[in-house]
């Protein structure tokens, strides 16, 4: 068992509120909500941490007390009236079962929301200053609007109540309409709401105030607020101390959740949201100065990614309660593992935010390795064991190879894993070697453990033929054989590199490149970071309106950090159309894709991400002989049924992954879960 | 004639002489004792006993080893017979029929039988466990004895002449053993005889196991042995009983551990201390043997570098009375141990660092990691254990233990409270008011803690209204069932293996099938050796379907883990671990699992490192095929969804 486990399983009292140990998940928005109210696949969501052993968890992140703060962006959760509460009902009942805490947090947006939507009300602020990030000019409270919100809050914590919440949280942080009256960057009142740091505090006292009036003293309210603001203009660490020990100390507040920094633009969201870049538990210590001037516990989030880290943080008194949440995200049975001695079994979230990066896109919240997160009602966090045990071949050990064969071996199944590479992890083993995506590592090595703790006969430096794989009798063949690059369609497409070839090191380059993408993912803005910090000129053009259109917005400003920082130039909307020598060197003629004007570069190389295509020659040799010609019945796959061909007549082939169509870690995971899970 | 008849005369006095020396050899015994202590001894219903506690107590133990069993019973029953009738034979009516002497002739030959299955034993090469020495001239004396005294009775029998030259024999090989009375093997047969007229612990010959330590007139001026003279005086002829056949060095943990411990050899240097130090033991040493002075007395210090015992011979004993369940002359090696380590800790307050550590934390805080009370339930958050308060009454009180506070058997607790919970049974813990149950502090010495610990637990219990307590740790369901009754408290006490077997029998537990996992049980010494609960546990596991077989030693006979008698913290270095040898002996039955019961054997045998067989605690592997009887999960309660 880890260091300091003992630390993290102790129990914690709140107001006589017992939390089982001091591992929780905060506050977020997966996007599971649906009308404003948490239905089935939020609550099972929250449910299977709860089965995990969680001691508390905390659901809707921005759940809305008021009509002026919506709560259809992000699909949130409203609090604003009573048909909320029979969902809370079923919600706690169905936490409770398990022995774990629920907890919701209410917050009221301000300006950090959407004026154009649901009853298109203007955003509101203690002042009207325009955000950067939800990019509206919030209108200015009147004295009438604030007695109106805080009336608001105590309402919403009453049906919490009601609800059978075990408490609930407000949120200060994140740049919320607390803290909009609390910093100096958007507070410019002149009223008692405004000026001295007491008068800027007046507002959330308020709210604090009428909430445990509604709600009773025996009810657990607490407050998450940033620990530092980090910005000039912003609150400094010792303001955000003396709030948290001003309220504590009033009685305001029954637990403080502290993180580091705030949300206002790109790079603020980036850093409050801290992706694999950033060391383990960068903003610890803001915490754990709070701790040192209240008397109340603290919590802290923010990229504790494993239970050592948190056990730490635990054990030295840093905080009270360590919340987990993209750990659970990516492995909600962690807790149970722990204490089952089964920490070796821990999926660790490697910090890739492909979570949070789809929510603020409009999309729901699912792990980049954990395909079941997310779709308890019809995924597996568990895998079952089959009634008929069969033998199945897998081809190819990357993400959706490997999790072929875990989910097979879980079902009791006899498997073969053949890898021609002497090592497994597919494309992730490129991916990882770019800087600071070297944590992506994480995804296979966990896979690895796993097959081969089940049984799994891994074949690495093997590479699978039609004879070996019908020497193997098997029922069922798997063909997860990846995607190879792509060198896209320009004339003299031949003369590029691809950016795989300048991250597996099959290339060193230098002198001058010009890196074409298309695609808009992180492959292109890894491959230009390792080509610039090798010493490279980067051009770094792109079709898209700018570079690295597609990576999420925790992940997108880290690559515009470091490509600055190397003097990379970003050359957007622009095609490639040909490559051309010139002496010993090449010419790249790009054509603009608005204006279609054309211009030429000449570079000392070309290297262009175009995607993948597949590798499917094994594929293609072994179809004819199989039952069902390589096809997967999709709507079996979508019932959630076992594929309807009869294996008695001999074997099912099956595709998953890149070797399909070139897409992404999850979705060839989720290919082989979905698959497998029914085999 | 003549001649022949006076040889056979010649062998009845013979006889009559060595019974002499015999006794006068007992007699300068006899007074040593005398220097020990008084003891209540019931002398008439010991002697009345003695043949029945010889010949079905002994023998079940001699009986083990069947080879030993039958040199005995040939030796001594040859030995016995053959002299007795030789030395009636002074008698003329007897003396003079040819017919009687072939009977002793007969006698006689049957001795010498069993004297050259003796020899056999010890020639050519004397197994490690038996001692050299005396012992190795045994097998020539009894058979030069055996031989001579044949020669006259036959010699006698046949009416043929040539029996002076035999009694001259004899006489010679007779004299030569009956003086190794005072001080040599043949002292265990009439001390040993005496030793089960006069024992200890008479209860051990009527059917129960008798483990309970006698507790400590705290008001004394001398607490615990210091010397020999602080034994009562029927312990010091329990030492004297000692055969040195070494079987308690065979079973023994600490000694195979390369631990200075031998059982057999502490039990020699006992006597050698009432004989003023001198000490001609010719058996294995204490593995490691730390240096001492090697003086004693009577009255001399026993403990100490500069006299007969190192501490760390003292303190490397787990207590898991192995030894004692060996020894074929029912000596209370771990009764002398724990009243050594009383003098240590209550009079000179000479405990190793580590527990006098626990020790003080126990002092303190009642507990012996020095953790709150109220921490105890810490591993049930979130499980609502209801509490035990007076006014309230309750079929079972879950008695959680040391073990609680570790998160490894916190999961054993886990597993046991939801079975509990699915067979309905009516149970509450004592929360915060449960204290250390005293086993640690009694085992290393600290008899005021333990008593003190035992009294306030007493007068807790007292006030509650419980039918019964359950455990799941072995040290706790001692001390609360065979300890505490001479504090006051009597208690209906269960082991979770016996109570879950029983829940199981009454069908309140609808168990699936483990089938084809392959498990090996680990009996704890405290349940198995201290309260013979072997059956249960093993009934269990096989009611889940589970391919169980056997280690090497197991049931009353097991290794133990290394875990008792606060070992772990006296953590007096050896050459191996024990639980690395105990784990050994499950490695070799090819089992997946070894099934525990208690929380020290648990934490002992999951702490050795390497490929091994999972350690989990019965409980967990019944929650398992609970679990596996399941069947499906019931179907998902859905959440409340919006109508359309």
């Amino acid at each position: 068992m880890i260091a300091n486990a003992d630390a993290l399983l102790k129990p914690l009292t709140i107001k006589g509120l017992t939390i089982r140990n001091r591992v929780m998940s905060t506050s977020h928005a997966p996007g599971y909500g649906k009308e404003g109210k948490p239905q089935e696949r939020y609550q099972l969501y929250h449910e299977e941490k709860a089965k995990g052993g969680i001691g508390l968890t905390m659901f809707g992140g921005s759940s809305s007390v008021a009509l002026d703060s919506p709560a259809a962006p992000w699909n949130q959760v409203s609090v604003a009236d009573d048909s909320v509460i029979p969902f809370f009902q079923s919600f706690s009942q169905r936490i409770h079962r398990h022995g774990a805490r629920l907890m919701i947090q209410l917050t009221h947006m301000g300006r950090r929301t959407k004026w154009d939507t649901e009853n298109w009300f203007p955003t509101v602020s203690s002042s009207p200053r325009r955000e950067p990030a939800s990019r509206t000019i919030p209108k200015e409270l009147e004295a009438e609007e604030i007695a109106r919100i805080v009336r608001d809050f105590a309402l919403a914590v009453r049906r919490c109540k009601e609800g059978g919440l075990d408490g609930c949280e407000v949120s200060a942080a994140h740049g919320h309409l607390i803290d909009q009256f609390w910093s100096p960057s958007v507070n410019h009142r002149t009223d008692r709401y405004g000026g001295s740091l007491e008068n800027r505090m007046r507002f959330g006292r308020e709210v604090l105030e009428a909430m445990r009036r509604a709600a009773g003293d025996d009810y657990v309210i607490g407050i998450r607020m940033s620990g530092d603001e980090m910005i000039a203009d912003g609150l400094s660490h010792e303001e955000c101390v003396e709030i948290a020990a001003t309220y504590a100390r009033d009685g305001l507040v029954d637990f403080i959740n502290v993180l580091g920094g705030q949300a206002r633009d790109d790079m603020a969201h980036a850093v409050s949201l801290p992706n694999m870049s950033f060391p383990v538990a960068p903003f610890l210590h803001l915490p754990s100065a709070i701790k040192r001037e209240v008397e109340v516990p603290v919590f802290h989030a923010q990229r504790v990614t494993d239970l050592a880290t948190a056990a730490r943080a635990v054990a030295e008194g840093h905080v009270d309660m360590v919340a987990m949440t993209r750990a659970h995200i990516a492995d909600p049975h962690l807790v149970k593992k722990l204490s089952e001695g089964r920490e070796d079994d821990i999926r660790q979230c490697v910090g890739a935010g492909y979570c949070i990066d789809r929510i603020y896109v409009g999309g729901d919240a699912l792990c980049i390795q954990n395909a079941a997160t997310g779709r308890e009602a019809t995924m597996p966090h568990v895998i079952p064991k089959a009634d008929v045990r069969r033998k199945v071949v897998v081809v190819g050990a990357g993400p959706g190879g490997l999790e072929a064969a875990r989910v097979c071996a879980a079902r009791g199944h006899q498997v073969v894993l053949f890898e021609k590479n002497a090592a497994a992890g597919g494309q992730i083993n490129i991916a990882a070697k770019a800087g600071w995506r070297e944590a992506l590592s994480g995804i296979p090595r966990w896979l690895v453990g796993q097959v081969v703790k089940l049984g799994v006969d891994l074949r690495l430096g093997t590479e699978a033929s039609e004879e070996a794989i019908l020497g193997e009798a098997p029922d069922v063949v798997i063909i997860a054989t990846g995607g190879a690059p792509s060198l896209g369609h320009a004339k003299g497409a031949e003369r590029a590199l691809s950016t795989a070839d300048v991250l597996t090191g099959k290339v060193e380059l230098s002198g001058s490149v010009l890196l074409f993408d298309e695609m808009g993912q992180h492959n292109a803005a890894s491959t230009a970071e390792v080509l610039a910090t090798r010493g490279c000129l980067v051009e770094f053009v792109t079709s898209d309106r700018y570079p690295a259109q597609e990576v999420g917005t925790t992940n997108q400003p880290i690559h515009y950090r470091e490509l600055y920082k190397l003097g990379v130039v970003f050359s957007p909307n622009l095609d490639l159309i040909e490559i051309y020598p010139e002496g010993n060197r090449l010419v790249a003629a790009l054509r603009n894709t608005f204006t279609d004007a054309e211009e030429e570069r000449i570079v000392d190389h070309v290297v262009v991400e175009y995607g993948t295509l597949p590798v499917d020659g094994l594929y293609r040799v072994l179809k004819a002989r199989s039952v069902n010609a390589g096809q997967i019945d999709l709507d079996a796959i979508v019932a959630g049924t076992p594929q309807p061909f009869d294996l008695a007549k001999g074997f099912a082939l099956y595709r998953v992954g890149d070797a399909l169509a070139g897409r992404n870690i999850h979705a060839a995971i989720y290919d082989a879960l979905r698959l497998c899970k029914d085999i | 004639m003549s001649a022949a008849f006076s040889a056979t005369f010649g062998l009845s006095l013979l006889v009559w002489l060595m019974a002499a020396v015999a006794l006068a050899g007992i007699a300068a015994r006899v007074a040593l004792w005398r220097k020990g202590r008084a003891a209540h001894v019931d002398w008439a219903a010991g002697l009345m006993a003695m043949p029945k506690r010889y010949l079905v107590d002994v023998h079940h133990i001699v009986q083990r080893d069947a080879c030993a069993a039958r040199m005995h019973m040939l030796v001594a029953g040859g030995l016995l017979a053959g002299s007795g009738l030789a030395a009636l034979g002074i008698v003329p009516a007897l003396g003079g029929s040819r017919v009687y002497w072939a009977l002793t002739a007969l006698a006689f030959a049957i001795m010498l039988t069993g004297a050259c299955v003796v020899g056999l034993r010890r020639y050519p090469k004397r197994p490690h466990r038996l001692s050299g020495g005396r012992f190795q001239i045994l097998p020539w004396l009894l058979m030069g004895y055996a031989t001579g005294a044949l020669l006259v009775a036959a010699l006698a029998a046949l009416g043929a002449r040539g029996g002076l030259v035999a009694l001259a024999f004899t006489a010679a090989a007779g004299l030569a053993l009956s003086s190794q009375t005072a001080r040599g093997p043949m002292r265990h047969a009439l001390a040993g005889a005496l030793h089960l007229a006069a024992h200890p612990r008479p209860a051990r010959f009527s059917g129960t196991r008798d483990v309970a330590l006698a507790p400590v007139d705290l008001e004394a001026e001398r607490l615990g042995v210091e010397t020999p003279a602080d034994f009562a005086w029927n312990r010091l002829l329990g030492f004297d009983a000692c055969v040195q056949c070494g079987r308690c060095e065979a079973a023994c943990p600490a000694f195979a551990a390369g631990q200075p411990l031998n059982p057999k050899r502490l039990i020699q240097d006992l006597v050698g201390a009432m004989d003023g130090g001198t000490n001609d033991y010719a058996g294995s040493p204490y593995p490691h043997a730390r240096p001492v002075a090697g003086t004693g007395g009577v009255d001399a210090p026993l403990v100490g570098v500069a006299a007969m015992i190192h501490p760390d011979t003292l303190w490397s004993c787990t207590t898991c009375r192995a030894c004692v369940e060996e020894c074929p002359m029912m000596i209370e090696h771990v009764d002398a141990i724990i009243d050594l380590r009383r003098h240590q800790t209550l009079m000179l307050g000479a405990v190793p660092e580590k527990a006098a550590a626990a020790l003080d934390d126990l002092r303190d805080t009642d507990e012996a990691g020095g953790r709150a009370l109220s921490a105890r339930a810490d591993f049930a958050a979130g499980l609502d254990l209801p509490v035990l308060h007076p006014g309230m009454a309750v079929d079972v009180l879950l008695w959680l233990g040391e073990g609680a506070y570790d998160l490894r058997h916190g999961r054993t607790l886990r597993a046991l409270v939801r079975l509990l919970r699915e067979a309905k049974v009516d149970f509450a813990i004592l929360g915060a008011a449960e204290r250390d149950c005293g086993d640690l502090a009694r085992r290393l010495g600290d008899e005021a803690t333990f008593a003190r610990l035992a009294r306030e637990n007493v007068a807790t219990l007292s006030a509650l209204r419980f039918a019964r307590i359950l455990t799941a740790d072995p040290h706790a369901l001692n001390a609360l069932r065979n300890d505490y009754p001479a504090f006051g408290g009597h208690y209906e006490v269960w082991h979770h293996t016996a109570f879950l077997d029983a829940l199981v029998a009454q069908g309140r537990l609808p168990l699936g099938t483990l089938a084809g996992l392959a498990v090996t049980y680990h009996d704890p010494c405290y349940l198995g050796r201290y309260n013979g609960e072997v059956a249960a546990p093993r009934r269990l596991l096989d009611a889940l379907g589970l391919a169980r077989s056997e280690m090497a030693r197991h049931g009353t006979r097991s290794l133990c883990c290394g875990g008792g008698g606060g070992a772990p913290l006296s953590d007096i270095e050896g050459e191996r671990r024990i639980p690395d040898l105990r784990m050994d002996q499950a490695r070799d039955t090819g089992a997946a699992v070894v099934a525990v019961a208690c929380p020290t054997c648990t934490a002992m045998l999951e702490g050795v490192s390497g490929t091994r067989p999972e350690v989990r605690d019965v409980a967990e592997l019944v929650l398992a095929a609970f679990e596996a009887g399941q069947g499906a999960p019931a179907p998902r309660r859905r959440a409340l969804e919006l109508q359309p």
